[in-house]
């Protein structure tokens, strides 16, 4: 306990992660070792992809700080992966398919920084009116029909597994969380993204471009949901009006429980991945053991207020 | 500045001419809008998401939030149901309501405010255990086709009027009262606009909060009694997009997230305005599935609108975001 | 700090690698995953399978999403898969998404099939059906006309607008209506997600705008309560009927008050006992007969080999008459 006492910030946050996930996997093992093998670690990788890519944009948009949040990140997969195969009818040619779904996604996001910086609309507000408005859209464009016609190429790309490890989650999670990871600790921008969260008053008076830098995370956080929304359709065979249902609160949760700060400033890449390993192992778990799924939305919420008790108790105790 | 109970300002009286601009336009476009019947309905729809906006009111102007009060209101619904179904004195299942969402304000309130984290993310935690709450106590049966007792009580008249619009007119004055003309009012404000000057200045500053997550989880308990009534039936997706659809109205009422500005009389217009454009849309033959586009629409166009129209008299002022 | 991590991940590892550990062989399992779980209707799926599991000596899993979530779906299905039970059977949210698990389960030799709601042209062994989405769509226009006759204005209000299965039930509805009683006039269909509250806001707004409007089908058995208490609100019992496809225990009280004029439904609980008598048949690697006898069913339980669909039998209509008589 003295140890832990010493901990705070990140570190504590990472370990605390560290030792829960070891306990699901050392009860797991104890009351089911035959779950354990390639296919399990591939289901969770794979059902990790979508997620991970979410809660990295939902993360560095709250990082950033100004009351940030974007509770749109749902509407946001959901609408780019219907616009894409609507504009694949309306005869787009397939090869640019995945640039299409990727830029629709930076402009959904651009379109929220733009009220955020522009118009000085709160991020909570200004993202939860194009939550209703993208997330709407994709269901009232399509009469909530799935869209299907997705070539056969993109499909092998979306199913594929190399030595267990699900393509898109290579080709796509695992740059864009280290790349996101190298900005934030070895760049200026990294720092300025910290600093702006920290305290955006001295920020601005320092000289970084407070706004600019938040009109570009939202439009990351919209690109990111555009490749989300871009591995939803690889992977199923079509693009739902649904798909990205309950998404902004499942990446809040997991940007939460990764030690982001809601108030900014506070937080890093490593732990938001931790936090859906640790979230998507856990939901695994519970199903392999046959629990009720109802109880998995209320582990999960238990989850999230403990690891904040915890995290506020030793900045108490600080 | 003092309030009178029907004293408005600017976003108010746009509202107000907004809602009167929609039952105009949607008179002249659908002849079945403009009806008594239509009122009727349009009211009716509107009671839970009024009820639920009056709380979330209060927590706003007090800088707090909660994303659980649909799930509340089902939890609360089911203590309703069940005490209706188990055949108990009418009034009693109709305070039931109230009694539990007070409590679950309570435990929010505990969480949150002795806990000291952040009210948006403890009330998002606190929503996936309410939600496996209500799993656990409906158990796969909901409650259908529940006694007729409190939907004949509540819309038993007394000099014409329903006790239901009693109801509701005694939780609006009772809320008014309390934000306006007594200290509490003032405390909750304070603590909106400052917290650490709230602290500072020596108001209660937790026992506050303490009776706002109460007072809301109260009035979202009235909700589940109104839901009942209405619907005489207890599912287990009940009241799963009301959080959202309730802040989104209330800002819409020109309350502000940032705390220490609120409008109650802003609160009933933004339902209104919602409820009727929901309405009106589907008679002139919109289908319903655009009604999130239209909700979302509205918010960002009224605030983008504000925004256009003040800037300039806000920098006047010397106003900035942080 | 870090090597403390290090630690913990180290060891968590190399326990998951020690304990690839065999299992014994126990009882054949049969899973079924529904739509949503907390809904009488599949509550009563569940009690059937139970049932068929402790006769014909299988386990029984019963799991599924809390919310209408295709990918939570998807998920369950998919560790179902890894646990590698015998047969999983699936009452599919999208018919459109379920590809990826049955390549999946084919590829580790697990029967997956589908029940309750299908996805044809997915590759699955075999679709258990409580009626055909073709019979249980006419059976409610028909009903509906002996009421309301042959040129009375009908409205829809359907759950999910992303449910296949509701969806190819209203599709049929509005052949038959434009087919056979080509004076209906059928209303486009409006959706209300999953609450008595919407499904009733939607339902009243519905009878504003078409004050002639005969009849309200409630589609999701979630939206009937709904339905029946607009109907009832309004006032306009007698002059509007409800009906919808749900189950006697959900709709009694609105039959008895007349706001719903029937219900079309069959017994979920006998589809949960054919359902995991299919499951059983397939891993025992029995084919189906043209007709098969089931153990307590009266009638012989019709397979259709081309579409592959094993077929409950007709749905029941349930009236004031009769809903007395049934519990579910």
């Amino acid at each position: 306990m003295t140890r832990l006492r010493t901990l705070q910030g990140p570190a504590l946050i990472l370990s605390l992660l560290a030792l829960l996930w070891a306990i699901v996997i050392v009860m797991l093992l104890a009351l089911k070792p035959s779950v354990f093998g390639l296919s399990t670690m591939t289901t969770i990788i794979q059902f990790s992809t979508i997620l991970a890519l979410v809660s990295l944009g939902q993360a560095m948009v709250i990082m950033a700080g100004g009351a940030g949040i974007d509770l749109s990140v749902g509407g946001i997969v959901s609408l780019s992966a219907i616009l894409t195969m609507l504009f694949l009818k309306l005869g787009l040619p397939p090869l640019l398919l995945p640039v299409a779904c990727i830029l629709i996604g930076v402009l959904l996001g651009l379109f929220n920084g733009i009220l955020v910086t522009k118009l000085d609309i709160l991020p909570l507000i200004a993202t939860l009116g194009t939550f209703f408005i993208y997330s709407g859209l994709a269901l009232a464009l399509t009469g909530g029909a799935a869209q299907s016609g997705v070539p056969a190429w993109l499909l092998s790309w979306g199913r594929g597994v190399v030595l267990g490890i699900p393509v898109p989650f290579l080709t796509i999670a695992m740059p864009a969380f280290a790349f996101a990871g190298v900005v934030i600790l070895w760049t200026a921008w990294g720092r300025w993204i910290h600093a702006m969260g920290f305290n955006e008053r001295s920020a601005r008076l320092v000289g970084i471009p407070v706004d600019r830098m938040r009109l570009v995370l939202y439009g990351l956080s919209g690109a990111l949901g555009g490749a989300a929304a871009l591995i939803s359709v690889a992977w199923l065979g079509s693009a739902r009006p649904n798909i990205g249902q309950n998404l902004e609160l499942e990446s809040l949760t997991a940007a939460m429980l990764g030690g982001i700060a809601i108030t900014g400033g506070r937080g890093g890449v490593g732990g938001v991945f931790a936090a859906v390993i640790l979230l998507v192992t856990l939901k695994t778990g519970l199903l392999q053991l046959n629990v009720n799924t109802v109880w998995q939305v209320g582990i999960v919420g238990a989850l999230l207020v403990f690891v904040l008790l915890a995290d506020r108790l030793s900045q108490h105790w600080r | 500045m003092r309030h009178g109970v029907f004293s408005m300002n600017g976003r108010e009286w746009s509202l107000l001419a907004a809602c009167a601009v929609a039952i105009f336009v949607l008179s002249v476009a659908s002849p079945y809008f403009a009806t008594s019947g239509n009122a009727a309905t349009i009211l009716r729809n509107s009671v839970e998401l009024l009820l639920v906006g009056l709380g979330m009111t209060l927590l706003l102007a007090m800088g707090g939030i909660d994303v659980s009060v649909g799930i509340v209101m089902g939890l609360a619904a089911i203590g309703v149901g069940r005490a209706l179904g188990a055949d108990l004195p009418v009034p009693i299942t109709a305070l039931a309501g109230p009694i539990i969402g007070a409590a679950l304000g309570l435990l929010t309130a505990t969480v949150v405010v002795l806990g000291r984290v952040p009210a948006i993310v403890g009330t998002l935690g606190l929503l996936g255990v309410y939600r496996t709450a209500i799993f656990v106590l409906l158990g796969g049966q909901w409650l259908s086709g529940l006694p007729t007792g409190l939907t004949v009580l509540l819309g038993t008249t007394v000099l014409g009027i329903p006790i239901a619009a009693y109801v509701i007119a005694l939780a609006y004055l009772a809320m008014w009262t309390a934000l306006r003309r007594t200290p509490f009012g003032l405390h909750l404000l304070a603590i909106g606009n400052s917290e650490e000057k709230a602290r500072l200045s020596g108001i209660p500053v937790v026992k506050v909060r303490f009776i706002t997550f109460i007072v809301s989880g109260a009035l979202t308990g009235l909700a589940a009694t109104f839901y009942v009534a209405n619907y005489r039936n207890v599912e287990m997706t009940i009241g799963s997009t009301l959080a959202l659809d309730a802040i989104a109205a209330v800002v819409l009422g020109g309350t502000s997230i940032l705390g220490g500005r609120c409008s109650l009389i802003g609160t009933v217009l933004g339902v209104l305005l919602l409820r009727i454009l929901q309405n009106g849309l589907l008679l002139v033959g919109v289908p319903s599935l655009w009604q999130p586009v239209v909700t979302g629409g509205l918010l960002i166009g009224v605030l983008a609108l504000e925004v256009a129209t003040s800037r300039l008299s806000l920098s006047q002022l010397g106003w900035t975001r942080k | 700090m870090l090597r403390h991590i290090k630690t913990v991940l180290t060891v968590s590892a190399l326990s998951l690698a020690v304990s690839t550990a065999v299992f014994a062989q126990e009882k054949p399992k049969i899973a079924f995953v529904p739509q949503l779980i907390g809904i009488p209707y599949f509550n009563a799926m569940e009690a059937g399978g139970n049932r068929a599991a402790k006769e014909l000596g299988v386990d029984f899993i019963y799991s599924g999403p809390v919310d209408t979530n295709p990918v939570d779906q998807l998920q369950i299905v998919q560790n179902l898969i890894d646990q590698g039970v015998g047969a999983i059977s699936v009452s599919v949210l999208d018919a459109s998404s379920i590809a990826p698990v049955v390549e999946a389960a084919n590829a580790k030799g697990i029967k997956l099939f589908t029940s309750d709601s299908d996805a044809p042209d997915s590759g699955r062994a075999v679709y258990v059906a409580q009626a055909t989405d073709e019979g249980l769509g006419n059976a409610i226009i028909d009903e509906l006309v002996k009421r309301v006759g042959e040129d009375a204005k009908i409205g829809i209000v359907s759950g999910e607008a992303t449910a296949s299965n509701l969806n190819a039930w209203i599709g049929f509805m509005q052949k038959q209506a434009a087919a056979k009683y080509p004076k209906l006039q059928l209303l486009e269909p409006q959706y209300a997600g999953g609450t008595a509250q919407r499904a009733a806001q939607i339902s009243g707004d519905l009878m504003a705008a078409n004050p002639d409007i005969k009849a309200i089908i409630a589609v999701a058995s979630t939206t009937c309560p709904g339905v029946a208490q607009a109907i009832e609100t309004a006032g306009k019992i007698g002059t509007v009927i409800g009906a919808g496809y749900c189950s006697p225990n959900t709709a009694r009280s609105y039959i008895k008050s007349g706001a719903f004029g029937f219900t079309v439904l069959w017994d979920p609980a006998q589809l949960g006992y054919l359902t995991v008598w299919a499951g059983k048949q397939l891993i025992d690697g029995k084919a189906f007969e043209a007709e098969n006898s089931v153990p307590g069913f009266a009638q012989p339980v019709t397979y259709d080999a081309t579409t592959g669909i094993l077929l409950l039998g007709p749905p029941a209509v349930f009236t004031a008459e009769n809903v007395d008589k049934f519990d579910f």
